[in-house]
């Protein structure tokens, strides 16, 4: 049987902060003089009250989480964070009701940016501040995950990052820490860097900071129904466009080019694959709608080049309804969809680096092919892919088609047409924000769906946000077993 | 450089054989006292000319085929097949043009019954006669090249198979052409049987046997525009359900069943799974009929069990537009068209047992999570499966997904709506047949579609019934090298 108490100690601590986290919509609500800060107030109390009773109730002497443990804490600690995180939402004033406010808040921590609720612009501000909060969490949540925890768990190939941040030295744990540090710190920095461009383009300090944070993490909620299409100043995406990127970059990486090893950052070929695909797709889409006529150049380049962004790095934010760009478009944002940004990075999706791996291995098949007895070895940034790996990244890859596939059929369903259902299994899965069509489309949101797709979107986007394999092995009988 | 002679040599030995095939449609037009007979006698001659050039210029002591020369072998005999059997639509008094033919031809050959012929009612009985010949041709033909030569080019896993028809016991069938020449009885037999009972169910002799040689073929093509259903017997589609089944399981395991050993067919653990994946997914659709559409009990079982199995298993047949099943029915049918029937037998898609491989590598991957240092060994059949074929078929499905994600995006690039796209790129690699919508759906035909959508189609139905590999691996410069 697994020792429990460890687990609700880190889940304990974590709700604890994010009770606190609450104080600032409640403050926001205060200082803009409407009525939503008791929401705010009366939530993080909850919140702070169960997190303390599990800190207290746990507390022992720390011994290390086990492997197992550290599964289900991963799992437990998302799966809390969107629970809590949904209080504000059902205290408020408008209650949005449980089903909704768990979407919107898992949407948030899972940086995918789907919503239930219209009315952006005239909606209270602490409840504006709390969704660009849960997206900023979730966002340095995730790369934290991806940097410490999931490499350990060997989830999807992600053992391939290990080297880089723990199996260097014998005091893994307090290089875990300071890592992590730095990259809290980098991360804060780019949002404040973020912020102040937005402001010197001309969005509030209000706008500003929200989209400063949803943009970093690859959230992508926006304090606009209209989203990005809102804000006329072309600076405003092109700054928005640099820092989704960012977000999609490594932030170990990122870590090294503030540490003065920029070299690292150009020399890894996931990084280069990355820009390569996002440059290629850009330019695919910009040229189809200039040939198709139905954008001056220049404005067309600056669409393709933010909405491309936008999907591919999994954030969300639209500055055009994209759906109707010509038959293309449809398809070519689901395939965008999925393949998402760089390990390591705020953005979900199958990533860069699987691609890359699934690219060497079928490769290899070919000249496998050719000379049935040659041996081949498949290489990774200059190493070579052990055949362990290879497969952990391939069966995750297929899990992800199956899982799609599976939530997709449900989706039918319960009742949702194809286009809807296909796309908002993929946007929730690749953690996106908005699917295609009329409903869940950039012009829509998810709040005519029925309550049980809600759940079962909810449910994709933890499977998608924890790389499937992390939560999956949790239904393994064997996991629980001896 | 690679010799071409031999495989030259191969080629031309196929023309040869099927004009002398195109005589019977062209003896059919003589009986029915109709002018096309003229067209298959021109095309016979100069298909008899071609393949007779290419015999007569490339014999010599036959030299043996290499490893290379088995795979550019197997590409052009398909493809030679294809342009050859589109001759007679080009030369008939209301002819095709040469896309169209070739389209056809393809559709035939591959077994994937798409079709762009509408007035099949009032059509030239020769021609008729000819579509079906072609599919009954192609689904021997990928019988034999998946007993025969696919095993031995270790394509997409299916090396798993050269055991069973050839290396297991040296006296069992040695060579490829007996081994051929037993199938083909079995398979003329088969297609003797399905063809009585149409006809006793009602059919006329001529829809009888042209109905049972694409039943078999699991290909499709029909001789009313209103496919299955213009035939209002329900015995008729129950013979026809049976013998699109009869069709998936693999021509091996009848070959020992009809050597008195039933066995192997009864315990194969793929004809379990087909048979398993099969009756599910008829009873969801059958359910899904009964709720959605309020269909009478009987009807919705027969419909659910003719239409599940016709895409499943690749023919195509439709006896209701299913896609108005209520919306849960399309993304089932888009789902099932990727799954196919058994290895060795008449039908294409992903096929049975890499999905299951696919399963058994998922769950070691769930257990290695759980125990990083285990050893866990996924089994196929009560074998253990070794870690090569884990990686040729995870390669497989991926570089499958990869071409529908490709295919689909060229055809929405040339106008195709989402779905029509979407649905034409499944269909065509994975051989079905119909797609889903108002274009390509169950009621419409794929005429009006671009060329530039038709040749695309037609790539994509030779790729999907070569398995990927056996065509991609001719684009790779090492193939060619030395």
């Amino acid at each position: 049987m697994i020792d429990f108490r460890p687990i609700l100690f880190v889940v304990g601590i974590l709700l604890t902060a994010l009770g606190a986290s609450m104080l600032i919509p409640a403050c926001v609500e205060i200082y803009s003089g409407t009525p939503d800060w008791r929401a705010f107030l009366f939530a993080g109390a909850v919140t702070v009250f169960a997190g303390g009773t599990m800190v207290m109730t746990t507390h022992s002497e720390r011994t290390p989480l086990n492997r197992r443990q550290a599964f289900v804490m991963t799992t437990a600690c998302w799966s809390f964070a969107a629970l809590f995180g949904a209080l504000p939402f059902v205290f408020l004033e408008f209650s949005l009701g449980f089903t909704d406010a768990f979407f919107e808040s898992m949407s948030g921590i899972t940086t995918t940016g789907s919503t239930v609720m219209t009315g952006l612009d005239t909606a209270a501000p602490g409840i504006l501040v709390w969704r660009g909060l849960l997206q900023w969490i979730g966002g340095i949540g995730i790369i934290v995950t991806a940097v410490a925890v999931l490499p350990m768990l060997q989830v999807g190939g992600m053992e391939l990052f290990r080297t880089e941040s723990s199996d260097q030295s014998q005091k893994i744990v307090s290089r875990v820490a300071q890592l992590a540090g730095w990259i809290a710190a980098v991360y804060g920095l780019a949002t404040l860097l973020l912020t102040i461009g937005l402001l010197g383009a001309g969005m509030t300090l209000f706008d500003a900071a929200i989209h400063a944070m949803t943009a970093i993490s690859t959230g992508g909620f926006s304090t606009s129904d209209q989203s990005i299409g809102a804000f006329e100043n072309p600076a405003i995406h092109w700054i928005l466009f640099i820092g989704m990127i960012t977000g999609a970059l490594p932030f170990v990486l990122l870590v090294a080019v503030f540490r003065g090893e920029g070299r690292l950052m150009y020399r890894d070929t996931q990084v280069r694959w990355f820009f390569a695909t996002l440059t290629s797709f850009i330019a695919g889409v910009w040229i189809a709608e200039v040939v198709l006529g139905r954008e001056e150049t220049w404005i067309a380049f600056r669409l393709s080049a933010f909405n491309v962004t936008s999907i591919l790095t999994g954030t969300g934010f639209v500055s055009a309804n994209y759906d109707h760009w010509g038959s293309f478009s449809p398809v070519v944002f689901l395939i965008l969809m999925f393949i998402g940004g760089c390990a390591g990075s705020a953005s979900c999706g199958i990533k860069i680096f699987r691609f890359q791996i699934l690219f060497a291995a079928t490769g290899l098949q070919i000249k496998k092919l050719i000379r049935p007895h040659g041996v081949f070895v498949a290489t990774f940034n200059r190493n070579p892919i052990s055949q362990d790996t290879l497969e952990s990244v391939m069966a995750f890859s297929l899990v992800y088609i199956a899982g799609y596939a599976a939530l997709s059929i449900s989706l039918g369903v319960l009742g949702l047409d194809l286009v809807t259902a296909l796309s908002a299994a993929g946007t929730t899965m690749s953690n996106v924000g908005p699917g295609l069509g009329d409903i869940v489309g950039p012009a829509g949101t998810f709040a005519p769906l029925p309550a049980a797709a809600k759940w079962l979107l909810s449910a994709g986007m933890l499977l998608g946000r924890l790389e499937f394999f992390t939560v999956l092995v949790l239904f393994a009988p064997s996991f629980w077993r001896q | 450089m690679i010799d071409f002679r031999p495989v030259l040599f191969v080629v031309g030995i196929l023309l040869v054989g099927l004009s002398a095939t195109m005589l019977i449609p062209a003896v059919v037009e003589i009986i029915f006292g109709r002018p096309d007979w003229r067209a298959f006698v021109f095309a016979a001659a100069a298909t008899l000319f071609l393949g007779g050039a290419l015999v007569l210029a490339t014999y010599n002591e036959r030299a043996r085929l290499g490893l290379r020369q088995s795979f550019l072998m197997t590409g052009l005999c398909w493809l030679s097949a294809a342009v050859v059997g589109a001759l007679p639509f080009t030369l008939i008094a209301v002819p095709l043009n040469v896309t169209d033919a070739f389209f056809e031809a393809m559709s035939g050959i591959t077994t994937t019954g798409s079709t762009v012929m509408i007035g099949l009612d009032h059509a030239p009985p020769g021609i008729l006669i000819w579509r079906a010949l072609l599919q009954w041709f192609g689904g021997i033909g990928i019988i034999v090249t998946a007993l025969a030569v696919l095993p031995m080019l270790q394509v997409g896993g299916m090396q798993l198979f050269r055991m069973e028809s050839s290396d297991r016991s040296d006296k069992a069938l040695p060579r490829a052409t007996q081994l051929a020449a037993w199938i083909a009885a079995i398979y003329g037999s088969l297609t003797l049987l399905w063809a009585v009972m149409l006809w006793i169910a009602g059919m006329s002799l001529f829809d009888a046997i042209t109905h049972s040689m694409t039943t078999l073929a699991t290909g499709g093509f029909s001789t009313s525009d209103q496919s299955i259903g213009a035939y209002p017997q329900p015995a008729i589609h129950w013979i026809i359900t049976a013998g699109m089944i009869a069709g998936s399981l693999p021509f091996a395991l009848y070959l020992l069943a009809a050597r008195g050993r039933a066995m192997p067919l009864l315990r194969d653990m793929q004809v379990r799974w087909f048979l398993g994946t099969l009756g599910t997914v008829i009873v969801g659709l059958s359910a899904a009929q009964i709720i959605f559409a309020s269909q009478d009990f009987s009807t919705a079982i027969r419909l659910g069990a003719f239409n599940a199995t016709s895409v499943m298993t690749g023919t195509g047949y439709a006896t209701a537009e299913y896609d108005r099943w209520g919306t849960f029915a399309p993304a089932v049918f888009f789902v099932i068209m990727f799954i196919g029937g058994c290895a060795g037998s008449t039908t294409c898609g992903i096929k049975i047992f890499r999905f299951q491989i696919l399963f058994a590598a998922a769950a070691v991957q769930l257990k290695r999570l759980v125990q990083p240092r285990g050893v866990f060994i996924p089994y196929y059949n009560r074998r253990p499966i070794s870690s090569d074929v884990v990686e040729s078929v995870m390669a497989f499905s991926l570089v499958y997904a990869a071409g529908f994600a490709t295919l689909t995006i060229a055809l929405s690039v040339m106008g195709l709506d989402f779905l029509t796209a979407a649905s034409g790129a499944a269909t065509a690699i994975s051989n079905v047949g119909p797609g889903l919508g108002d274009v390509i759906g169950p009621s419409g035909t794929f005429l009006a579609l671009p060329n530039g959508a038709k040749w695309a189609l037609a790539i994509g139905m030779l790729f999907g019934r070569l398995e990927f590999f056996t065509i991609l691996v001719l684009f790779v410069p090492s193939f060619w090298r030395r």
